[in-house]
């Protein structure tokens, strides 16, 4: 009964035991929002590798602190992804679902997803376990942050992640391991206390 | 020479012709050469320490395909060496914490266990597998690609691509558009339940999580002093561990633990049973001699008995099993009957020469030898390697002690056994003992004993499973199982043997399986299987699948470049076709690379195992899944042994009734119209023994047939040494310290945890104690017709 393992995509980065938050991330989290769920609107740009053009981008997102992210793309190709701590699913524009992630049968796959919704929801705790976060404050209410993962195997797929806003979250930059670089701008955020019926339905 | 119906009185004895002396000192010169021999072998055998403790020795070897049983033999060797621990607790931050301490103590106590390299790196299998992933397909990727409508393909590329962060590829874009390659890694992972977390290896499962670590034995497989090594080292460890988190749990497993355990085991059964066995017979020696000699020389006799069993079994084998020495442990009961009954003899006539007296009593005693050396040697008929090697160490031992009593005794006894007053008792109780009369009282008792043993035949109930030959401790099952059900480890005991001329044709003729299984595997009969064909596909289904990937790609290309307005090209794929001698060649075929049975008599082999399969209705639909198919055949061990078992048990009692055909027929050679009387206690006890089995409840299996074999070798033994010596008390004693030893022994190896081992015992202490006590209730009144009566 030889069976070894295989690490697949290997994202199986040591989730550090949480350590004592320096003090800039807690600055970070008092001048972030704390709002039980976030709207908005983006606008990402992504370029590539053997692409000329960047890929140009537009659509709204919903991040319900306590239940994930849905990511909802309507320009130029209508498609959805929705992220949990321990899921990742994407639907394309006829509703088919082109990818599904699930942490329960592959464990890699959390770091893979708590990091999506630890960057799309700023929860700076979640991404402190997987990242070395270095940053600085800026002015009186804004903040940079650049995020380094602490494992090679993380490092496949995620290089750097930059992050920055002041209330809310504002500009995310996603450096990938395949070499695709991914900017987000992210705004007209509003905030409520509670999910709609439909969006909650993206969920189950 | 002499008639021994001439021994009949001192001064008739005194004026016997001598036996010559000479051929005699000979005889016993030449024994000697051969004991000396044996006592060389014994040393260097013993400082080598040549036993084996191979947990499946007692099971049969396949007799229907001589391939199943290599096969069977080159999985086992594939992991006998490993032991697999699991360390769980409900948190996984405590099961890390857990398994860092238990490595730590182990590390500490020094064992010799080595840890297993872990996984193959995910670099290795992208630097074999990267280059040429456009040939690699699982089922349901091949499925989709064959039948999507074209425009959706594209569709799903453009999503993914939008996405952030979504595709975790592995290459560039325009080189897997589709993210096949990561999918097809991901299925080739799911063939284990473990996945790696945290840098350990990591599975769920009754409420914990638990660090799956493999280890390697490093010192021998067994402690030759009988001390366990292995299972205390990872109990400490458990200990060390649970010191820092008080929950924690290990569930090991592994070929080791089972043959370490067996070796305990039988060290400890062969202690009880030997020294049981010969603190009994020399005590009864004592009680009936009161002289140092007899007790010396039957000691002797037995020495040389079981150190010659052992010498010729190591020369034949090669190494001796610990399982041998357990049912050779009681051979001591029944080797010292030869040397008791000259003893014996020597105390009923203190005047014969010793010389004399043992030519008179070869004839009685050679015939007690061969219907014992026979009988064992009818255990090694069945096709197991254990038994055979048990016949074969038996037969040697009794011959060795046999030889010993006939060459030696003669010559080194002096004095003639005291008499004394047990053995007088005993001497004199066959005259009061009942004999059988025409009585209704007689009649009456036989009838009631007849029907309680129809009463016990009619609750006996057969078994034939395979468990009966293996003692592991239930424990240690329990434990296997578990592992197998936490890490989906596919089952050993029931896989798919694949046979080909070529590499190729195997792979081709897996694949022609593995398309059935996909069928049985969407009906859910079980979870899925692991094949060579799924880390090296054949090169027929490489170049269609090259073919299906590189057409739907270019389609996707074209569609995401007419949507974008790009100009992507597909790159030429990079390495050609995959073999599986490469793939041998290189660290990433460690996951399966034990599925490979390589080349056997211009066959190649390999086995596809199956996981999930925990369904027994499901067995008849696998077995279909191979019918009609060339060079693929099912095997279902389980069953395999259990039919053979069944087989056996009809065989070996037809055996048996032939058995007691042929030695009627000897005893009648020998003793005409009186052969019954040495012949019907042993079928009645036989009889009985078995009835006995149905009133305990216990199964009635093989080894009770193979056990009614011996019993018919060693009962006529006794019927034979009351006949050869009619109404002589001698003969008699020399019957009671026989039995009484045997008994004994017997009813110790019942004590065995082997099952099959335990039935034998049970079967002869049962039957030796009713033939013992049944051989002088026919004894004739009117003497042997050769003999005058005293």
């Amino acid at each position: 009964m030889r069976r070894r393992s295989l690490l697949l995509a290997a994202l199986s980065a040591p989730a550090f035991a949480a350590e004592p938050v320096p003090a800039l991330l807690r600055e970070v989290r008092q001048r972030l929002a704390n709002e039980p769920v976030v709207r908005g609107v983006f606008e990402q740009r992504k370029t590539v590798k053997g692409f000329r053009n960047p890929l140009v981008s537009t659509g709204d997102f919903v991040v319900a602190r306590d239940r994930g992210v849905v990511w909802r793309t309507l320009q130029p190709f209508a498609s959805t992804l929705v992220v949990t701590r321990d899921r990742v699913l994407a639907r394309g524009a006829d509703g088919s679902v082109a990818r599904r992630l699930s942490a329960s049968e592959e464990p890699a796959v959390r770091a893979i997803s708590e990091t999506l919704f630890g960057v799309m929801a700023a929860d700076l705790q979640a991404l402190a376990q997987r990242f070395t976060i270095e940053g600085e404050l800026v002015g009186r209410e804004g903040w940079k942050l650049a995020l380094l993962p602490r494992d090679a195997a993380l490092a496949r797929w995620v290089q750097r992640v930059e992050l920055e806003g002041e209330h809310f979250l504002r500009g995310v930059k996603l450096a990938e391991g395949s070499g695709d670089l991914t900017q987000i701008h992210l705004a007209r955020h509003t905030t409520s206390a509670a999910l709609r019926p439909e969006e909650e339905s993206q969920f189950e | 020479m002499s008639d021994p119906s001439l021994l009949g009185s001192p001064e008739e004895l005194t004026h016997l012709p001598q036996v010559a002396a000479t051929p005699w000192r000979l005889a016993g010169l030449a024994w000697l050469v051969f004991v000396l021999v044996v006592v060389v072998h014994q040393v260097q055998f013993w400082r080598a320490g040549k036993l084996d403790t191979d947990v499946l020795a007692l099971l049969p070897v396949s007799e229907q395909a001589p391939e199943v049983g290599r096969a069977s033999k080159l999985m086992a060797e594939g992991v006998s060496r490993q032991v697999v621990v699991l360390l769980g607790a409900p948190a996984w931050s405590d099961a890390k914490r857990a398994a860092d301490q238990w490595r730590h103590a182990l590390e500490q106590a020094d064992a010799p266990l080595r840890a297993s390299v872990g996984a193959q790196s995910l670099d290795q299998i992208l630097d074999f597998y990267g280059s040429r992933r456009d040939r690699l397909l699982t089922p349901a990727q091949r499925a989709e690609l064959l039948q999507a409508p074209p425009g959706s393909q594209v569709q799903r590329a453009l999503a993914l691509l939008a996405q952030p962060g979504a595709s975790a590829r592995l290459a560039d874009f325009a080189s897997d558009p589709l993210g096949l390659f990561p999918d097809w890694l991901q299925a080739r992972a799911a063939q284990t339940r473990a996945r790696p977390r945290d840098g350990e290896l990591w599975v769920h499962g009754e409420d914990a999580d638990w660090v799956v670590l493999i280890y390697e034995i490093t010192g021998a497989p067994f402690a030759m002093n009988g001390n366990a090594l292995y299972q205390p080292a990872l109990d400490g460890a458990l200990q060390a561990a649970q010191r820092e988190v008080p929950g924690a749990r290990m569930i090991a497993a592994g070929l080791p633990l089972h043959a370490e355990a067996a070796a305990v085991r039988a060290n400890n059964e062969i202690n009880t049973i030997g020294w049981g066995s010969l603190a009994a017979v020399l005590l009864l020696a004592w009680l009936a001699f009161r002289r140092l000699t007899p007790i010396l020389l039957t000691a002797v006799s037995l020495a040389i008995g079981v150190a010659a069993a052992i010498s010729v079994t190591a020369w034949i084998y090669g190494s001796v099993h610990l399982l041998t020495l357990v049912f050779g442990a009681s051979l001591v009961g029944v080797a010292e009957d030869y040397g008791i009954h000259y003893f014996a003899s020597r105390q009923g006539q203190p005047w014969a020469r010793p010389r004399t007296l043992m030519r008179s009593l070869l004839p009685g005693l050679v015939l007690a030898l061969s219907t014992s050396v026979l009988a064992y040697l009818a255990l090694g008929l069945a096709p197991f390697p254990g038994l055979r090697q048990m016949a074969v160490f038996s037969a040697a031992g009794l011959l060795a002690a046999f030889l010993t009593a006939v060459c030696w005794f003669p010559l080194l006894d002096r004095h003639a056994p005291r008499d004394t007053r047990f053995a007088a008792r005993i001497r004199d109780s066959l005259a009061r003992y009942p004999s059988w009369r025409n009585t209704r009282l007689a009649w009456s008792i036989a009838a009631v004993l007849a029907v309680l043993s129809l009463i016990g035949l009619v609750r006996l109930h057969a078994s034939d499973d395979v468990r009966d030959w293996q003692g592991s401790p239930p424990a240690l099952i329990q434990a296997q199982i578990k592992i197998g059900r936490l890490l989906g480890t596919p089952s050993v005991a029931q896989f798919y043997l694949v046979r080909g001329a070529s590499p190729q044709e195997v792979l081709e003729r897996e694949e022609a399986l593995k398309e059935r299984l996909d069928g049985l595997v969407a009906r859910h009969a079980f979870a899925g299987y692991a094949a060579v064909s799924d880390w090296v596909p054949s090169l027929r289904r490489q170049q269609a699948d090259a073919r299906l990937t590189a057409r739907v790609e270019a389609e996707v290309l074209a569609g995401v470049n007419a949507a974008l307005g790009e100009r992507l090209v597909r790159p030429a794929p990079g390495a050609g076709a995959l073999t599986p001698e490469q793939w041998l060649a290189h660290p990433a075929s460690a996951a399966a690379r034990t599925l490979w049975l390589g080349a056997d008599h211009g066959q190649y082999m390999t086995v596809v195992m199956l996981h999930g399969l925990h369904d027994a209705k499901q067995l008849p639909l696998l077995e279909g899944a191979a019918a009609g198919l060339d060079g693929v055949r099912w095997v279902d061990r389980a069953a395999d042994i259990s039919s053979l078992l069944g087989r056996y048990r009809w065989s070996m009692t037809a055996l048996l009734a032939a058995g007691h055909a042929l030695v009627l027929f000897v005893l009648w050679l020998r003793f005409r119209r009186a052969a019954w009387r040495t012949w019907v206690p042993t079928l009645l006890a036989s009889v009985l023994a078995v009835a006995v089995q149905g009133w305990l409840g216990e199964p009635f299996q093989l080894a009770n047939i193979l056990a009614l074999l011996l019993l018919l070798g060693i009962g006529v033994d006794y019927g034979i040494f009351l006949l050869e010596h009619d109404g002589d008390g001698a003969a008699w004693l020399a019957v009671v310290l026989g039995a009484a030893s045997t008994w004994l022994s017997f009813g110790l190896l019942a004590l065995s945890s082997t099952p099959a081992l335990h039935a034998f015992g049970l079967t002869l202490m049962v039957g030796v104690l009713l033939v013992w006590l049944g051989s002088p209730l026919v004894r004739s009144g009117a003497g042997h017709p050769k003999k005058a009566a005293e």
